[in-house]
């Protein structure tokens, strides 16, 4: 646009170079203890991290919640999207304000609430019994469920906000028009709504999934050492143990998985909308 | 459909926002332990939270740290984002994705990293490498939002400044900053809260003496199980929530999320 | 009178595409110059160089004697009204037009009197507390004429100033533009695609076409002269064609003697028909209220006439004779 692109480079050139030599070098020294044996290279390491039953329950069970939390995030984005988009410009500000809330109160505040509503002598707990419903308190507490919760309430907004600007942009009336022409609405929303909002479906998707992999707070605190997700066995196998070579191996997964999916869906977004321009 | 809509947002955001009522409410606790409802309600808790010494320091530190690293994000920011929008330097494509790396590298393992291999190889001193890495992490937002900033902004408004008499850099602070303070500002306070509530990266470069707010809280509530967490908590809550409104009044922050 | 803007062999580009190519161009004081051209012909490419937006590969840009090659934008003195009218957002349309003299340094009374004037002169003195936004597009357009010539310009510079108006405001704005022309007598450069503005605002036209200059004369020699059959059709010859041996396709070139041209062209209301030595059939006709359009279909191609629509009609479809007489054709002498 501007000419002179060397201006340009001046303008870049203290954010590159911080972030190079303040991150990315000190990053990258470290990920590369994933690799390095005392005599050289080595993919020793993985096959060391993946023969333990333990990590690899904990392997899965990160990808699994952060599926499920994505998927659950998606069905539900989806409604309170379209209500949301419903419910009128003058409304919306407002309720996105209070939709984007729990990401802006602080995670172990967020997280803690959860403690107080699903611990054992939690108001959950309290209601169940008085009520009758349970004899004894339930265990709610250092579960997989209690971190599904956790990890829903802090990325749903993440889902619904690129959802929410997608349907905005849905060309007018193609809703009133696809109705018309005798569409079902459940045929609406998987012939219209669905393909035309499939990017903000991906964004959404991605920011979820990628939050969940790496969430630290709020399986600390709602898991705890029972329920350990890739984080946290990252943080006790330096805390614990020093096992430095085991947190470079996580963290070089937690990374590729990241990486991977955000390309995967941005792909799989993309050649879909060629193939339908094409078709 | 309609009242199913209804329905189901307010159930989600009953679902969503519940948790901090309940928290408010259980800081106010009477009692000795943590419940809900509380055992009668009271200030002690919250009181007691403003003469916890380690909480204190925390919390200053806190707000040291979201200030300066904020500050140094958009300082670094603004000029990135400013040149990959008007001047298409070459290299962009590496230096856009050099600046958005931050985004992909989890916060605990940037934590880890620089304690390894800056805190103590180097000997500097820790509330630099917290700086550090949570400027690191605000980088690619402060640049995220000043370009969002920036598409909506004529480039010939530059160009007219300029035939006008103004040097490129009077263009600038004349024209173009004016014209795109609302996304700094909401860049600063998403910036802001973002370090403050920081967790993983500061997890490593914390210890006894030098802490965070949040890590402090969650070092606290390992070893007590009393309101105090709570009430700190809840006092934490309506703070962002008073934020957040007032940001969403004046510039309508939820734009820039 | 002495050169006032003069370019010597400039030569523009982005990258390695050569947009201007060895441009050599002058005009003088008070002048005001159209450069005519379709988009991507290096017209607003020129503007932009002697603006001092964009740096020559090559060649010079001198200004009232001056060599400003390398002068930069903003210490060359030029104004410039852009085509979007780039007023500033967040400023008033007061501030907008005190912008320059307000970075000039001019003591706020002389701010104060010379805005009012220059808002004066544009009749927008009662809008000068409205932000830009709240102005409609001639009201905008006036904000950047006053924006511009306030700060007092050697050269104006204008980029399709009026291509974002609608038809009606467009003439308005014309008749101004050419009213301020003459009280300011400051030279202009009109940037424009629009053949009927530059015949009606300009001393002299440069018609451009893939980065050279095609044509150079006054309004009047370019309307009824063109050389090219590329001005030809720009300026509304819209039946051109090609000689071959001097003859046009076969027939004999009616009776005129072409010498060395290299084809003919008649505006559609040149042509005759009726009656002459050509035959065509009608393909469409269409009823412009004080003309009819045909279009034949002929052995030279397609032939566009218009006529008076008192005249007799013609059916689409009816086969008859029209004739394209010496005395309304131009000669050209390339494509």
């Amino acid at each position: 646009m501007f000419q002179n692109r060397r201006i340009g480079l001046w303008l870049l050139a203290p954010a590159a170079i911080f972030i190079a030599l303040g991150f990315i070098l000190p990053v990258a020294i470290l990920l590369s203890g994933a690799f390095r044996a005392e005599d050289g290279w080595t993919l020793g390491h993985y096959l060391e991290f993946f023969a333990q039953p333990l990590n690899r329950e904990v392997f899965w069970r990160t990808f699994r919640l952060g599926l499920i939390v994505t998927a659950v995030a998606a069905v539900v984005g989806y409604g309170v999207a379209l209500a949301v988009v419903e419910a009128g410009p003058k409304s919306k500000g407002r309720l996105v304000a209070l939709l984007v809330l729990p990401l802006m109160i602080s995670p172990v505040a967020r997280t803690y609430a959860w403690l107080v509503i699903l611990g054992r002598t939690g108001f959950l707990n309290v209601f169940l019994t008085a009520s009758g419903l349970v004899d004894s308190p339930l265990r709610l507490l250092f579960t997989e469920t209690a971190v599904f919760i956790g990890l829903i309430q802090l990325f749903f907004p993440l889902m619904v906000l690129p959802l929410i600007s997608s349907l905005e942009n849905l060309p007018r009336d193609v809703i009133p028009a696809a109705r018309v022409l005798g569409a079902s609405w459940p045929a609406v929303f998987f012939k219209v709504i669905l393909p035309l909002t499939r990017e903000g479906l991906v964004v959404g998707g991605t920011l979820v999934f990628v939050g969940s992999l790496t969430a630290y707070v709020t399986p600390a605190i709602l898991g705890g050492s029972k329920v350990l997700m890739l984080e946290t066995l990252l943080y006790q196998r330096v805390s614990v143990a020093n096992d430095f070579a085991a947190a470079a191996v996580i963290a070089v997964i937690l990374i590729v998985m990241s990486v991977v999916t955000s390309v995967a869906l941005k792909r799989l977004a993309s050649v879909r909308r060629v193939k339908r321009e094409v078709a | 459909m309609r009242g199913l809509g209804h329905l189901l947002l307010a159930a989600v955001l009953v679902f969503l926002i519940g948790p901090f009522v309940i928290i408010c409410v259980a800081g106010l606790s009477g009692g000795e332990t943590l419940a809900f409802p509380p055992e009668g309600l009271s200030l002690r808790w919250v009181a007691k939270v403003f003469t916890v010494e380690s909480f204190r320091a925390a919390f200053w530190l806190s707000i040291a740290l979201a200030f300066g690293s904020t500050a140094v994000a958009l300082a670094l920011g603004i000029p990135a984002a400013y040149a990959l929008e008007r001047y298409d330097p070459p290299g962009a494509e590496v230096v856009r994705a050099i600046v958005t790396a931050p985004i992909v590298v989890p916060g605990i393992i940037v934590g880890l990293a620089l304690l390894r291999h800056l805190v103590i190889p180097l000997g500097i001193p820790v509330p630099l490498a917290l700086m550090i890495g949570h400027t690191a992490l605000l980088v690619p937002y402060a640049v995220r939002v000043v370009s969002g900033s920036l598409v909506n902004l004529r480039p010939d408004i530059e160009e007219a400044a300029v035939m006008l008499g103004a040097s490129r850099l009077q263009a600038f602070a004349k024209v173009v900053l004016p014209n795109i303070r609302a996304g700094i500002m909401a860049a600063f306070i998403i910036g802001f809260i973002t370090s403050f509530n920081q967790v993983p990266v500061s997890l490593f470069l914390t210890g006894p003496g030098i802490t965070t707010l949040p890590i402090d809280m969650m070092f606290y509530m390992e070893f007590n199980y009393d309101p105090s967490v709570a009430a700190l908590s809840g006092l934490l809550a309506l703070m962002s929530l008073g934020v957040v409104m007032v940001a969403e009044k004046l510039l309508g922050l939820s734009r820039y999320v | 009178m002495s050169d006032f803007l003069t370019l010597e062999r400039l030569t523009l580009g982005y990258g390695a595409t050569i947009a201007v190519d060895s441009l050599d161009f002058a005009m003088k004081p008070g002048e005001l110059v159209a450069l005519l051209g379709p988009s991507g012909c290096g017209k607003t490419t020129t503007m932009r160089a002697i603006a001092g937006l964009m740096t020559p590969v090559s060649g010079r840009i001198e200004l009232d004697g001056r060599d400003i090659t390398r002068v930069p934008a903003n210490r060359r003195g030029i104004g410039l009204v852009f085509q979007s009218y780039a007023l500033f957002p967040h400023l008033t349309v007061f501030e907008n037009v005190a912008f320059g003299l307000r970075l000039a340094r001019v003591p706020a009374a002389q701010v104060r009197t010379r805005v009012e004037a220059a808002l004066a002169s544009v009749g927008l003195s009662h809008l000068a507390d409205r932000q830009p936004k709240a102005l409609s597009g001639g009201q905008q357009q006036r904000v950047a004429l006053a924006r511009s010539i306030v700060v007092e310009p050697k050269l104006l510079l204008l980029d399709e100033p009026l291509s974002n108006l609608d038809a009606r405001l467009r003439l308005e704005m014309r008749s101004e533009l050419a009213r301020l022309q003459r009280e300011l007598g400051i030279a202009m450069i009109y940037v424009t695609h629009d053949q009927a503005e530059a015949l009606a605002l300009a001393d002299r036209i440069i018609v451009m076409r893939e980065g050279r200059i095609e044509q150079a004369g006054t309004p009047e020699e370019i309307y009824e002269r063109p050389v090219s059959g590329f001005v030809a059709n720009f300026i509304g010859f819209e039946n051109c064609f090609a000689l071959r041996d001097g003859k046009l396709k076969g027939l004999a070139a009616p009776g005129f003697d072409t010498g060395t041209a290299t084809g003919l062209a008649w505006r559609p209301n040149a042509v005759r028909l009726g009656r002459g030595a050509h035959r065509g059939t009608v393909a469409g006709a269409s009823y412009l209220g004080q003309v009819v359009e045909y279009l034949l279909a002929t052995p030279l191609g397609d032939v566009k006439a218009e006529v008076p629509a008192a005249a007799p009609r013609h059916a689409i479809g009816a086969e008859i004779a029209f004739d394209l007489p010496q005395d309304g054709a131009v000669v050209l002498h390339r494509d």
